[in-house]
């Protein structure tokens, strides 16, 4: 099969996502004050509503429906005041009414769209990217100095109910192929869940995956879900077909599941297109199929043929009477709108000298851009010797851990502590990696640590001087070997200081004091 | 006779209770002993609880023997239609699909009368899921009408009005989706309520069409009824359809209809299939009105003739949704299959009746794709339009008149093709349309078939007091009797 990039210069891939969110964060479903929880015994959190019994009618949470509100102001959605709920009917065993809960045309949330930065390596895939001036417009997209900005419409955010949870016994890998009987745990029924639908606007599995990367990080900071996409919470589906570059017409297209981290979800949709490819160039047809990604194997295989089209039977809910939110209801869910990544992302730039990279790493990571916020409270001046530690030791402390951030026993106070140490030369960035590791563990403050281990940097050039012409003494071979040309020797004299001192003595009056000796 | 109280108001009742004149336990007793002498002949219960009545006159009695409070209810018999649930009994909505079905949790009406401190005898006759008008469709045999037991009680709350009208309890809930509590009502000879949507909750009762459906009370005076609606009104948390009612039902019963303007609808009185004796008999009632005070306007409902139509397109709609979750995996009559399809195929035709069916089917076609705006939309607003018919109206009336049905009872296995039967709620079916609430009362004995006659007084919504207001002037000018003469042979039968 061709790659990636062969493929995008003659096919453009036409790519529209559809992401289910379930709203973890709400404390009852979604009809019903059945608690959500993830993980809890079968068949626990279920109640004569949300199993559908005879009889039973839905009660809508009014905090779900403040929460699709807030997911479509942080996504430039137009709030439609007048929406209603629709019943969406068809046989499952793991959908106990037999019709689903969900919303007809008009959504809570309508025509919104994200701008999505695309730089360095994603931007790579964007095709006929070089042709274009920077501040120059292609279809959605603006050339910037390192990418494009992309313009990502939302078609629709609406709300439904989700399903129960199916287990096939006796099959392979829990498959229903081959199993004996399928166990169904009715705790998820019921549960609120939103549904995003994308137009068909995005043109690489980069792009795709940015998109996700974005959202996640917004329904993150609005506290709406847990967006796990490992647990399922947060799931993603796309819609790809290939047309030839040029042309303006819609291919056939298949739909891709099980896409459920941001690795499978741009490997499998860069997988999707160059089979698609691949069977176009060799005239063959695309068939409209529902298919799976299986990341062990890296390939898409066919999971559900569609001959005709589904017919849901769509109709207005009559047990429920159409909403009417008000101005008042509108402007207070607004009024809960926090910064959102991309503002804050721009705010570090602006006003903290924070490099794109590094902005964007702690805006978009809840727990990272609280911890970075309160910093700033403590010491704005700060801002960049803190911002580096937390996208480097913090990042890399909890990759190493898998500890959450929470875990660790630092404070902004306590880490700008730290970052004082290193600054004022009290001590070197060594050591102050080691101290780091000393207080996310213990909690003690930074100038306690150093102070306990002696590890105060000598900065005293009288100090060092002494110690450096006492080792050029004793090594005059090696001094020598070094004025003959061997200049690689000033390490072993560098390092040779560093062990008398104990690593204290200060690196940068070192290096100056050894080389000026050497080269005197 | 063999029920002493058949007789007693719900106002007779609850003030013999309060002042020791007879026991709760006394009133279970002498129920139980009739619906074990008459129900064979008529066949409203399909299941009796007399654990559960025992259980709730004893729970009178003692607050007697204290001397607490009683609720406004205390003592008095009364029975619910099979599609609510009440917990400790079966709900089988007449089908063979609930055939075993316990109830898991209890209906808000029917807690809202147990808690008013009725007398709970048991669960009573319908049409399968409510979709009929003669109660013929029932899985679990026919009803029989206590006036004629070669005819039919009318349908679908035929067993809350027949026991009624054979003194088998003082007051049954029905519900009412197109005509079945005012029709059987009608038939049997009794007072029968559908407030206005929204007046009574929903919840626990077993959907037909959600829009549509509303329950109400049975009973044999125009007060009785209004004694139930005043325990059954209110907002419900769990059915978000359900409204706020402060109004109290009893209040205004005594104040005829004097100065009041009353609509009537000429087209209605030319509908096709009303019979002479229905005919004549709405005249006397509306002259009665009219000698009584009251001022008689004509009225126009120009769109109502089309509500058969959006009936049978929004009805089935909802119905075939509603009725989707009975597929046998969790509960409900089962058909093992080693298929899922297979075994819900098998399930679903083995355990519904054929008209049941045929309301899915329908339901199934319209919402189909394509077909979807060319009925169920435009039957929408239709519904619009009747509902400003309505409306309309109201801005010059309190209340309208009309009949109930087009005629008297028919006999069993009379009228057979679904159209036919359909046509028997012409009268009553606009309501659910448009939501109003409506009431039909005996105002006579048919001059050729000796059947009785109802007449159905309808208000604007909301205005349920209305309604009451001018049954009860109309049921003092009439003097209606609802005990069907039954009653008093069967007794004396029993006696012997």
């Amino acid at each position: 099969m061709k790659k990636l990039e062969e493929v995008l210069q003659d096919w453009e891939a036409v790519i529209g996502l559809e992401i289910h969110t379930e709203l973890t964060t709400l404390k009852t479903k979604m009809f019903c004050s059945c608690p959500i929880e993830f993980g809890a015994e079968p068949n626990t959190h279920t109640c004569p509503i949300c199993l559908g019994m005879p009889g039973a009618l839905p009660v809508p949470n009014k905090a779900a429906i403040e929460s699709i509100v807030l997911a479509g102001l942080a996504t430039n959605c137009d709030i439609e005041k007048r929406s209603m709920f629709y019943r969406k009917n068809y046989f499952y065993p793991d959908m106990t009414k037999n019709f689903q809960t969900t919303q007809g045309p008009v959504a809570f949330c309508m025509r919104g769209h994200l701008d999505l930065e695309v730089f360095g390596a994603a931007a790579n895939e964007r095709h006929g990217l070089g042709s274009l001036e920077v501040g120059e417009s292609s279809d959605n997209i603006v050339r910037t100095e390192d990418g494009y900005v992309a313009s990502v419409g939302i078609t629709r955010i609406h709300m439904e109910e989700d399903a129960g949870k199916m287990v096939h016994v006796g099959g392979v890998d829990g498959r229903i192929s081959g199993a004996t009987h399928s166990l169904i745990d009715f705790n998820r029924c019921g549960v609120p869940l939103i549904e995003l639908v994308t137009e068909p606007d995005l043109r690489t599995p980069a792009e795709a995956r940015l998109f996700m990367q974005k959202l996640r990080s917004i329904f993150l900071a609005i506290g709406i879900s847990d967006c796990s996409m490992e647990e399922g919470s947060m799931r993603c589906d796309g819609n790809i077909s290939l047309r030839k570059r040029g042309t303006k017409e819609f291919g056939t297209k298949t739909e891709l599941k099980n896409m459920n981290s941001f690795k499978n979800l741009h490997d499998g949709l860069a997988y999707e297109i160059c089979r698609q490819a691949e069977v176009l160039e060799s005239g063959g047809k695309i068939q409209q199929e529902t298919r799976h990604w299986e990341p062990a194997n890296k390939r898409t295989i066919t999971m559900r043929v569609k001959e005709t089209a589904d017919d849901y039977r769509l109709f207005p809910e009559p047990d429920l009477a159409p909403y009417d939110l008000s101005d008042e209801f509108i402007d207070n869910v607004r009024a809960k709108l926090p910064e959102l990544p991309h503002e804050k992302q721009a705010r570090y730039m602006a006003e903290n000298g924070l490099s794109r990279s590094d902005s964007a790493l702690i805006a978009d990571d809840v727990a990272y851009a609280r911890f970075f916020d309160e910093a700033l409270k403590v010491d704005a001046s700060m801002a960049k010797p803190v911002a580096n530690m937390l996208v480097n030791e913090v990042a890399a402390h909890i990759n190493a851990t898998g500890a959450s951030f929470d875990e660790l026993k630092i404070d902004p106070a306590g880490l700008i502590g730290l970052c004082k140490l290193i600054a004022g030369g009290t001590i070197s960035n060594k050591q102050g990696k080691q101290v780091f590791a000393e207080m996310v563990v213990s909690g003690e403050s930074a100038e306690s640590i150093v102070e306990a281990k002696g590890m105060k940097q000598v900065s005293d050039e009288g100090l060092i001087e002494g110690i450096v012409d006492e080792i050029i003494a004793a090594n005059p071979d090696k001094v020598a070997a070094y004025r003959g040309g061997k200049t690689g020797l000033s390490g072993f004299f560098i390092g040779q200081v560093m062990r008398q001192t104990k690593g204290q003595a200060n690196p940068k009056v070192v290096n100056e004091l050894v080389i000026r000796k050497l080269e005197g | 006779m063999v029920n002493e109280f058949v007789a007693m108001s719900v106002a007779q009742i609850t003030s013999g209770i309060k002042s020791k004149d007879f026991s709760a336990r006394e009133v279970v007793e002498s129920s139980m002993r009739a619906i074990e002498a008459l129900d064979d002949s008529i066949h409203a219960f399909l299941q009796t609880t007399p654990e559960m009545a025992f259980e709730a006159a004893d729970r009178i009695d003692e607050k007697v023997a204290r001397g607490e409070e009683l609720p406004l209810l205390a003592g008095v018999p009364a029975a619910f239609k099979d599609n609510m649930n009440q917990l400790g009994t079966r709900t089988t909505c007449g089908s063979k699909m609930l055939a075993n079905y316990e109830s898991a949790f209890t209906a808000t009406c029917v807690s809202k009368m147990v808690d008013a401190g009725v007398l709970p005898l048991g669960k009573l006759n319908m049409d399968e899921f409510a979709f009929g008008s003669s109660t013929e469709t029932s899985y679990f045999g026919r009803t029989f009408n206590p006036w004629d037991l070669e005819r039919v009680p009318g349908g679908s709350s035929g067993g809350s009005a027949a026991a009624i009208a054979a003194g088998l309890a003082t007051l049954t809930l029905g519900s009412d989706t197109g005509g079945s509590i005012r029709q059987p009502a009608s038939f049997c000879g009794v007072v029968g309520m559908k407030p206005t949507y929204g007046v009574v909750s929903r919840y626990g009762v077993v959907a037909f069409g959600s829009s549509l459906d509303q329950v109400g009370p049975f009973g044999k005076s125009v007060e009785d009824v209004a004694y139930a609606l005043n325990a059954l009104k209110g907002r419900d948390p769990l059915d978000c359809t359900s409204q706020h009612i402060e109004t109290d039902f009893l209040a205004n019963l005594g104040q005829g209809v004097e100065g009041m303007p009353i609509g009537v609808v000429p087209e209605f009185m030319e509908a096709e299939g009303l019979t002479d004796e229905v005919k004549s008999a709405m005249a006397k009632a509306v002259e009665a009105l009219a000698e009584m005070g009251a001022e008689i306007i004509e009225v126009s409902l120009p769109n109502a003739h089309a509500s058969l139509s959006a009936y049978y397109v929004i009805g089935p709609c909802e119905a075939f949704s509603n009725l989707s979750r009975f597929d046998s995996v969790r509960y409900g009559n089962r058909v093992p299959s080693t298929e899922l399809g297979d075994q819900y195929e098998k399930s679903r035709a083995d355990g519904f009746g054929s008209e049941a069916k045929r309301r899915i089917m329908l339901g199934s076609y319209l919402l189909s794709s394509g077909v979807y705006d060319k009925y169920y939309y435009p039957a929408q607003q239709i519904r619009t339009l009747i509902t400003q018919d309505y409306r309309k109206a109201y801005e010059k009336v309190d209340a309208i008149i009309l009949p109930s049905s087009p005629r008297t009872a028919f006999k069993f296995g009379e009228v057979s093709d679904p159209m036919s039967m359909y046509l028997s709620d012409i009268f009553t079916i606009s309501l659910n349309i448009a939501g109003n609430g409506g009431l039909s009362q005996p105002i006579a004995l048919g001059s050729e078939t000796g059947l009785p006659i109802g007449a159905q007084i309808v208000g604007p919504q909301f205005k349920d007091e209305n309604t009451l207001r001018v049954a009860a002037a109309l049921e003092r000018y009439f003097g209606v009797s609802t005990l069907a003469p039954i009653v008093q042979g069967k007794s004396k039968e029993v006696r012997a």
